[in-house]
């Protein structure tokens, strides 16, 4: 993968997330791409990768948010240590396993956040009913996405 | 495997401390500072994604206004090319009509009446010699009729008929050298015989010598004339020859009423017994009738008949009658 790649991803992916958050959302709800790309990327590339790739990521969602400036890069860095931790106990690659890992890791990533902001803004950040039921599977939805975009970074 | 481990825990630990210090230290000056610098390098993103994407959401509209557009001119070039034509055959019409008001001013002395015709032909080895015309024996024009024609609204005399053909005549210009028409001058009355040069002007001879000639006087041709009626405009006075002191007369040069290069249509008179077809000719074209050029109106009779011209320059001394239903106009 080379460092261009790795850059026009990233701004991609930040502008996919942007748009598809302030065009495409009904009732509340939309997917949560980075989380998504963050873990097919530990996957692939180690846990190292994931976690830059999420607190940049998180970074950039944390400027489009008012509540708390670093809750986003500390949660999706989580989200890509714990993916690339997994791949020492399951197969990681696999298109069942990355599934169940966004599935579990979106209600991680929500209730950390929350945790976060109990921590540093003195309330729970609590996404919503809606968003915390339904954000899983439009997630695992967008999973083979995912595989085109680490399949166009030449990634294995 | 080990190292990795390793290397994961350390950044691990690191992006950890950064995110921890940069959500309990928020307000602290590095904080807001790398806030600051991240909001610069990424906002950028926002700002242009909305901008590409409000660009994108113009597209459907644009496209349809550009259709729209181009209908719209398909069918305004449509009409402009009708309104080009309605105008130019406005423009036919009013000529037409110019003419057609100033023919029914005339009134054809009896036992005539006038024919339109078109000028066909004009030799250019003859060019103030003769025109051939697109009215003959068929549609009634004889030998010797008058032929006149329309010079910025006025009757002026052009020529006479020399041959006739089927649908076609030959007039012989009254600058052919072979033309001379009895004439009087509009200030002093004094008659004389105008006669063709084959040019551009004419001559008039036979003007008594103590007479007072003056230019711009008006000619008109007289009553006595064997082909034309009186008081019909033949040009005006050019220069005065210098006298000839073995002459008994005068000279001057006239210049011609009649531009025979301009006139595009003719009247000639006809005796009222011939065909009665094709007394007004057919509708005008556009392209027959370029802009700025005038057809011809007026009336005119053989050598007898008289012309009343409804309006007109009164030459000196002998008034045009006005427009008055004559006889002739009755009869009919």
């Amino acid at each position: 993968m080379s460092h261009l790649r790795g850059a026009v991803l990233f701004v991609a992916a930040a502008l996919l997330q942007w748009w598809w958050s302030t065009r495409m959302s009904f009732w509340g709800l939309s997917p949560q791409i980075l989380l998504v790309l963050i873990v097919a990327m530990s996957a692939r590339l180690g846990p190292n990768s994931g976690m830059c790739y999420g607190f940049l990521w998180g970074l950039f969602l944390d400027i489009l948010r008012p509540e708390l400036f670093g809750g986003n890069a500390f949660a999706l860095m989580l989200v890509g240590y714990g993916t690339g931790a997994l791949r020492r106990q399951m197969d990681v690659l696999d298109v069942v396993s990355q599934y169940v890992i966004v599935f579990f890791m979106t209600w991680g990533y929500f209730l950390l956040y929350g945790l976060l902001g109990v921590v540093f803004a003195k309330q729970f950040l609590w996404v919503g009913w809606p968003a915390f039921l339904f954000d899983p599977f439009y997630n695992c939805f967008i999973v083979p996405l995912s595989a085109l975009a680490c399949a166009w970074l030449r990634v294995r | 495997m080990h190292r990795e481990i390793r290397v994961s825990n350390y950044v691990l630990a690191t992006l950890s401390a950064l995110a921890l210090a940069l959500l309990s230290l928020p307000l602290t000056a590095p904080v807001r500072t790398l806030k600051a610098g991240v909001v610069y390098l990424l906002n950028p993103v926002a700002y242009y994604g909305a901008k590409g994407a409000q660009r994108l959401a113009d597209v459907p509209p644009g496209v349809a206004r550009l259709l729209r557009a181009d209908l719209d001119n398909i069918q305004l070039q449509a009409q402009l090319r009708d309104a080009l034509w309605q105008k130019s055959e406005l423009e036919a019409l009013r000529t037409e009509n110019r003419r057609l008001s100033q023919a029914l001013g005339l009134t054809p002395p009896r036992g005539y009446v006038p024919l339109w015709a078109d000028v066909m032909e004009r030799d250019p080895l003859h060019w103030y010699n003769s025109i051939m015309i697109g009215a003959g024996a068929q549609q009634g024009v004889s030998l010797n009729a008058p032929v006149f024609g329309d010079q910025d609204g006025t009757l002026v005399a052009v020529g006479r008929v020399t041959e006739v053909r089927r649908d076609s005549a030959l007039v012989l210009l009254v600058t052919d050298e072979a033309s001379s028409v009895a004439a009087y001058l509009s200030t002093s009355a004094v008659e004389g015989l105008v006669q063709g040069q084959s040019g551009p002007r004419l001559r008039m001879n036979y003007l008594p010598s103590e007479v007072a000639l003056s230019t711009g006087d008006l000619v008109y041709t007289s009553p006595t004339s064997a082909t034309f009626p009186g008081e019909i405009l033949l040009g005006h006075v050019m220069a005065i020859n210098p006298r000839d002191p073995f002459l008994t007369f005068q000279s001057v040069e006239v210049r011609p009423a009649a531009d025979a290069a301009t006139l595009s249509q003719v009247m000639v008179l006809r005796p009222a017994g011939a065909a009665d077809q094709a007394v007004v000719p057919p509708p005008m074209t556009p392209k027959a009738f370029p802009k700025g050029r005038q057809a011809g109106a007026a009336a005119a009779t053989s050598s007898a008949p008289q012309v009343k011209k409804s309006s007109g320059t009164a030459p000196s001394g002998k008034a045009i009658p006005k427009a008055v239903p004559d006889e002739t106009e009755e009869g009919r």
